[in-house]
């Protein structure tokens, strides 16, 4: 398991069809500038792994997951592609990061995500909790 | 890996409801990690950006987590096969609150060297592979 700290993000890569219509030389130079970005991170200790993820796969809803949908749709600009793990100083170096992703200039889409210490429902619930128990003694 | 989306399925729900939804939701994540299914997994913050353009010259506040379809939360799951881990999905406490799971197989490659097999695939040194098939851990 990770240890979650303040300084640590997730980088989304969203689009997955921004590589179409590109020239061979064109594909092949974003490939290897992608590959040499992620291991230059990692030798900085900046990036700690990654992943690029299958286009195809599961969306599971409803109750009991009742509905297992083929997913999700394969070519989207919105599709999450892939991710790198980062830690950082803050969260300027995480975006300062993520604007030297190669695939940007051909419509790739980062996302920054601060990786959160304790859960947003389980935050909420307990603040929640607090309020009520502060009703209750008023 | 699994994507949970849609992270304001709480709104709704009591405290009771809440508190022993959370207790399903501990008790399912604690489960798989003594079954040792779990890789990686942690929450999302609220705050965050969105990068676009050449250079990232764009650089917005988001996404919005609001939406339905806003990643609040993430999963590395070991499992054996994509039903395997479909299954594992379908037992998520929260599902019945309307979340969904996006189910995804991690890759040990870019899927655009499969896409254009024209590519010349640069090597890379063994512990720089390893990275790209072990979970941030």
């Amino acid at each position: 398991m990770s240890t979650t700290t303040k300084t640590d993000y997730l980088l989304l890569f969203r689009g997955n069809v921004w590589d179409r219509g590109l020239s061979p030389a064109q594909l092949q130079k974003v490939v290897s500038d992608w590959m040499a970005w992620f291991e230059r991170l990692k030798a900085e200790g900046k990036c700690l792994g990654g992943h690029p993820l299958e286009d195809e796969g599961k969306v599971v809803s409803g109750k009991q997951g009742r509905a297992v949908a083929d997913g999700p749709f394969a070519e989207s600009k919105e599709a999450i592609g892939g991710y790198f793990y980062l830690q950082v100083a803050d969260e300027g170096e995480a975006i300062e990061i993520a604007r030297q992703c190669p695939g940007l200039e051909y419509g790739a889409v980062v996302e920054v995500r601060p990786v959160a210490d304790v859960c947003s429902v389980k935050q909420r619930a307990q603040e929640y909790s607090k309020s009520e128990l502060a009703g209750a003694t008023a | 890996m699994l994507l949970f989306r849609g992270p304001h399925w709480d709104r709704e729900l009591s405290t009771d409801e809440l508190q022993q939804t959370m207790d399903k939701v501990m008790a399912w994540f604690e489960g798989l990690n003594e079954r040792g299914r779990i890789k990686a997994a942690q929450p999302l913050g609220g705050q965050g950006r969105v990068i676009t353009g050449t250079d990232g010259r764009f650089v917005v506040d988001g996404p919005f987590t609001e939406t339905k379809e806003a990643v609040g939360g993430y999963l590395l799951l070991q499992a054996d096969s994509l039903d395997e881990a479909v299954e594992i999905a379908r037992s998520m406490p929260t599902l019945r609150y309307g979340i969904s799971v996006e189910v995804r197989p991690i890759l040990a490659e870019c899927p655009i060297f499969r896409r254009h097999p024209e590519l010349v695939r640069r090597d890379t040194d063994p512990a720089a592979e390893e990275l790209w098939i072990t979970a941030a851990a």
